[in-house]
């Protein structure tokens, strides 16, 4: 079986940084703002930041690296 | 032969030569005329009235004007600044700064996100516990996949 992509910026990322950052109880906001065609993730992490007041939650970037580095 | 004077058969004596278009009429020219049968002194005030007073023009045609000629303010995209700095973009809402949401008018307050949250959790769960199984994907997305499927 295929693994999920998992990159910086990917859908699964957003996710992962939209519900964790704003909270498990506003998923769909989050599903929704996932989907949203941001040009970057340090676009969406600034969009997160404006709203939240505070730093972006969820897995870091550095996660990844590190998993890719193992292979 | 005789030349001159009124000619009963001329077009302008004709009765029944009515112009289809109704005329020009005066357009605020027509003038004073002095109208007889008042009491003394009134011919002159009535004369004094119509020459000080001008008639009214017609108002000129106003062409209607369409939606689009409107000078409307563009929506803006997601990522313009906001129009409203002295309020937080989250005020409203149940995260962030600003007030919460009990803050909004009740006519607001019927909220609908549970549903919401059902059917969005219904609709991509499948991709979401397939994601959550990669040996990629971090605690935090595990966690939150956990967090609704104990919902469902």
């Amino acid at each position: 079986m295929s693994q999920a992509t998992w990159i910086p910026g990917g859908l699964f990322d957003n996710i992962d940084k939209f519900a964790n950052s704003l909270g498990y109880q506003n998923a769909a906001i989050a599903l929704e703002l996932a989907m949203v065609p941001w040009k970057s993730p340090e676009e969406r992490d600034a969009f997160i930041m404006g709203i939240t007041g505070d730093d972006v939650q969820g897995g870091t970037e550095k996660n990844y690296a590190i998993k890719q580095l193992g292979r | 032969m005789a030349s001159g004077g009124k000619r009963p058969g001329a077009p302008q004596n004709n009765p029944a030569n009515v112009s289809a278009t109704g005329g020009a009429g005066q357009m605020g020219s027509q003038a004073a005329r002095y109208i007889p049968g008042g009491k003394y002194g009134d011919g002159k005030a009535l004369m004094e009235q119509q020459m000080g007073a001008s008639m009214a023009k017609a108002p000129s045609p106003v062409s209607p004007r369409s939606l689009s000629d409107m000078a409307m303010p563009s929506v803006g995209t997601l990522m313009d600044p906001t129009n409203n700095p002295s309020e937080p973009i989250s005020a409203g809402s149940d995260f962030g700064r600003g007030v919460d949401s009990s803050a909004l008018p009740k006519g607001l307050g019927n909220n609908t996100r549970p549903d919401e949250n059902q059917l969005i959790i219904q609709q991509y769960m499948p991709d979401l516990v397939y994601a959550a199984s990669s040996e990629n994907a971090p605690d935090s997305f595990k966690r939150f996949v956990n967090y609704l499927a104990g919902k469902q």
